[in-house]
């Protein structure tokens, strides 16, 4: 089988949109997958548009940027906006709840993620939106093992946070249960 | 007493290049005296110059390892070859105009590092190589080939700058001192960290002759008069003092 | 000489890296210990890495001033017996290029990484170019030599660094690796093997540091410290390093040998990959994260029963003349698709027989397939 899955995670600096495509990327690897990954993001460090593009292959992958996605996350309404018809028919769209206003006239699928909310009343903490998020992609999706990202979690984030992300990307995957019943 | 300098000399060097009437020379003298005083290994003696007069000094002559590199670059070079080989012994001897124009960022930032280097600075105070333009150190007042009305602009106070660049030790000694600089040459290759030590030498050639020194030895006679200690120049007025030039050691 | 084979200082294994980190470790794994830089966006990555690993090494890391520093610091740490590199973008190159010349009239070995990024000038830092690969070649006065390869994938900034490394040893001279910033920031796979070829420089006691009897030799070359009262100068100089700025003879003899030395090796160095061109009338010649594109073009013109194919250049300078030359003869027309306004087209016009087509695109952004189909329509 010769599948090639190409993820857009798009909201502003300082989300954690790197982040999070750096360890689906790793996650990808670490299961065997051909993976590239590229971020791009505006002049400043914080704020201002950021997107991050993750393309998976049971091949070698020649061109390494994304072509069209088949999945979207959209963090901020601007990143949807953006972005909302480079998908493929076939494909899936993610975006943050209480951030972005869907438009319901695009003929995909479009999956409405609490993740800035959970992040802030359950886990008390903004910045691990990103990894909540991430737990509903790979539920929702399977574009990779939720073992592969505890991997990842362990791999690139700081000792003193793992608990908190791994915590984070769990209540993901229960979101992603719920919404995609 | 005679001694056998011939083993600090590099095999095959039969003469200096410099002009006549030219201090280098005696800086170059002073230098290996001191090596010899202190019995420096000249095996693990690196020397490295940039660009100018200045920078034949050590290149060919001296028999160690000699670094000639580009003008203004001397110091940039020399921090590479200490880091990675601290069992060197680096000397840089440069310029003027290398040391503290072309190179006065790398002279700036090697002093704030305080990397153990010891550099000598044979100043005097021209472009001598390129045919006697004006540098950073022309006093302000003097001719050469580019100020034919006079030099508009002050020259650095080259230790001033350099101990404030954090340098840790810091001389200024004139080629008519050479006992003095001999005894300066052995406190910097002694000391650990960066030591500077300027050396006023005389260029009859580029900026004597532009300047009413048209002799070697008027040149010389000048520096004998206007260099003085920091005691000497304790009583002397403000008018008598803008010409002379203080000498002694600055730093620790 | 030969090259040796050691353990990998990195554990074997696949990573996710991005490119510039893969550089970083291709350094360290060839052998790499001293480093010397100053900050420019798209290569900065590269120096954080070396700061780190140089540390858990045991080697040197120093941040310069600026550039002219980090360069002329890593040919002092050269001459001490390190294998050393430095890395930077644009503007930092130009910065570079007088020590790049004293490195290649010298015969130091050593490594630059150049991250291209858009030029001229500070023109767009955190956007992508080629622009640099005329420079990289012509950049330093005179008429010298650099090798100067062209990685396309993180792979090969791990690979080609090593091998940049390597080539810089044996020929004595400055090797440049011509990345840019889609592939110096572009995380992929990256296999990192148990074992590790290396090559070093070859040292032999009182022998001429810069001389030989051969033509196009390669003297040995010893550290300061080891006792040969070494004589090192960027003018010209005799066989032992004593300056002859007057006589013509050794002049020429010493400009000859630092330019025949890689010219008479360029088989032995220069590396390409053909895609396709056994039946190839049309063919694309391509390098660097262009060639990604191209390829992929390639394959999807293929599906479609087109006769095109590829030549990949890895290596850039010296340029790869007998494979361009062969390819002039085998097709009828050749596309070069690059981020300038056809730097390497025009070299390759110096060798193909056939027609030329330069392709090019510089508005800060990489070269797209869409953009390759749509200016393969037009021709
Ligand atoms: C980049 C560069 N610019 C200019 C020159 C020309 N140049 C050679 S020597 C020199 C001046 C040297 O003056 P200084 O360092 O004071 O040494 P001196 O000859 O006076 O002893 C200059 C400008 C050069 N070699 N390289
Ligand atoms: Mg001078």
């Amino acid at each position: 089988m010769s599948e090639m899955r190409q993820v857009r995670l798009s909201g502003f600096g300082g989300q954690g949109i790197v982040l999070a495509g750096l360890l689906l990327g790793q996650a990808g690897v670490m299961e065997g997958k051909y993976v590239t990954g590229s971020n791009s993001y505006g002049a400043q460090a914080r704020g201002s548009g950021c997107k991050s593009e993750i393309v998976f292959s049971d091949h070698p992958i020649h061109y390494p940027h994304l072509i069209i996605a088949d999945i979207l996350v959209a963090m901020s309404q601007g990143a949807y906006q953006t972005y909302d018809e480079e998908v493929k028919e076939s494909g899936i769209i993610l975006y943050d709840r209480g951030r972005v206003v869907p438009n319901m006239e695009l003929n995909v699928k479009q999956l409405g993620v609490s993740a800035t909310e959970i992040s802030l009343k359950k886990l008390k903490n903004k910045q691990v939106a990103n990894i909540v998020m991430l737990g509903a992609l790979v539920e929702t999706t399977g574009i990779v093992s939720p073992r592969a990202i505890r991997k990842a979690i362990a791999l690139h984030i700081p000792k003193r946070f793992q608990a908190l992300n791994l915590k984070a990307f769990h209540k993901g995957m229960e979101l992603g249960k719920q919404i995609n019943a | 007493m005679v001694r056998a300098m011939e083993k600090y000399i590099r095999t095959g060097v039969k003469a200096t290049p410099f002009c006549p009437g030219c201090g280098h020379g005696i800086l170059m003298n002073s230098i290996l005296r001191a090596l010899d005083e202190l019995n420096m290994d000249m095996k693990k003696m690196l020397f490295v110059s940039g660009i100018g007069c200045a920078a034949w000094i050590p290149s060919p002559h001296f028999n160690g390892d000699t670094l000639h590199t580009l003008h203004g670059r001397a110091l940039a070079f020399a921090t590479g070859a200490k880091l990675y080989n601290p069992d060197l012994c680096v000397m840089v001897i440069s310029g003027d105009g290398d040391l503290s124009s072309i190179g006065g960022n790398h002279l700036i930032h090697a002093a704030r590092r305080n990397l153990d280097l010891k550099v000598v600075c044979a100043n005097n105070m021209i472009y001598g190589m390129t045919g006697g333009q004006v540098a950073s150190t022309t006093p302000k007042g003097f001719k050469s080939s580019t100020t034919g009305e006079g030099n508009p602009h002050r020259p650095f106070d080259l230790c001033k700058l350099v101990a404030a660049a954090g340098a840790t030790y810091v001389a200024r000694y004139s080629v008519t001192q050479p006992l003095a600089l001999i005894q300066a040459l052995k406190k910097a290759i002694r000391h650990v960290g960066f030591s500077f030590i300027e050396v006023l030498s005389p260029c009859p050639t580029q900026f004597g002759r532009r300047n009413l020194m048209d002799r070697p030895e008027e040149m010389i006679q000048d520096l004998l008069r206007r260099c003085i200690s920091e005691e000497e120049a304790e009583g002397l007025a403000e008018k008598e003092l803008s010409e002379k030039i203080i000498t002694g050691e600055f730093e620790p | 000489m030969i090259s040796r084979w050691i353990k990998s200082p990195f554990p074997k294994g696949v990573y996710y890296f991005s490119g510039n980190e893969a550089a970083a470790e291709g350094a360290i794994a060839a052998g790499c210990r001293f480093y010397a830089g100053y900050p420019i966006t798209p290569s900065s990555e590269i120096m954080e890495r070396m700061a780190v690993r140089l540390k858990e090494v045991g080697g040197i890391f120093i941040q310069m001033e600026d550039e002219i520093a980090s360069i002329s610091a890593i040919i002092g740490a050269s001459w001490a017996g390190a294998k050393a590199m430095t890395a930077t973008s644009g503007p930092g190159f130009s910065l570079m290029q007088e020590s790049i010349g004293y490195a290649a009239f010298t015969e130091t070995p050593c490594v630059i990484i150049d991250v291209q990024r858009a030029g001229p000038c500070t023109g767009q830092a955190t956007r992508v170019g080629s622009g640099d690969i005329m420079q990289a070649k012509w950049g330093s006065h005179g008429d010298y030599q650099v090798i100067a390869l062209s990685p396309w994938s993180v792979q090969e900034m791990y690979d080609l660094t090593l091998r940049g490394f390597n080539l810089s040893e044996r020929y004595r001279v400055p090797t440049l690796v011509m990345s840019d910033e889609a592939i110096g920031h572009l995380r992929e796979n990256l296999s990192i093997h148990s074992k590790v070829e290396i090559w070093d420089r070859k040292k032999k006691r009182g022998r001429p540091p810069f001389g030989t009897e051969e033509e196009g030799g390669v003297p040995p070359m010893p550290a300061f410290g080891e006792g040969e009262r070494l004589l090192v100068t960027g003018s010209t100089h005799d066989a032992f390093g004593f300056r002859k700025t007057d006589d013509p003879e050794v002049h020429s003899r010493l400009v000859d040998r630092i330019n025949q030395k890689i010219l008479r090796n360029r088989t032995e160095i220069t590396e390409t990959e053909d895609y396709y061109l056994e039946d190839s009338e049309r063919a694309m010649i391509a390098y660097g994260f262009t060639a990604r594109t191209s390829l992929y073009v390639v394959h999807q013109l293929r599906k479609e029963g087109r006769k095109i194919g590829m030549l990949r250049l890895k290596t850039l300078w010296p340029f790869p003349e007998e494979a361009v030359t062969t390819l002039g003869k085998r097709v009828k027309k050749v596309i070069v698709p690059e981020m300038n306004l056809g730097q390497v087209a025009g070299e390759v016009k110096k060798f193909c027989a056939c027609e030329v087509i330069s392709l090019h695109q510089t508005n800060g952004e990489v070269i797209g397939p869409e953009t390759i189909m749509e200016m393969l329509k037009k021709i």
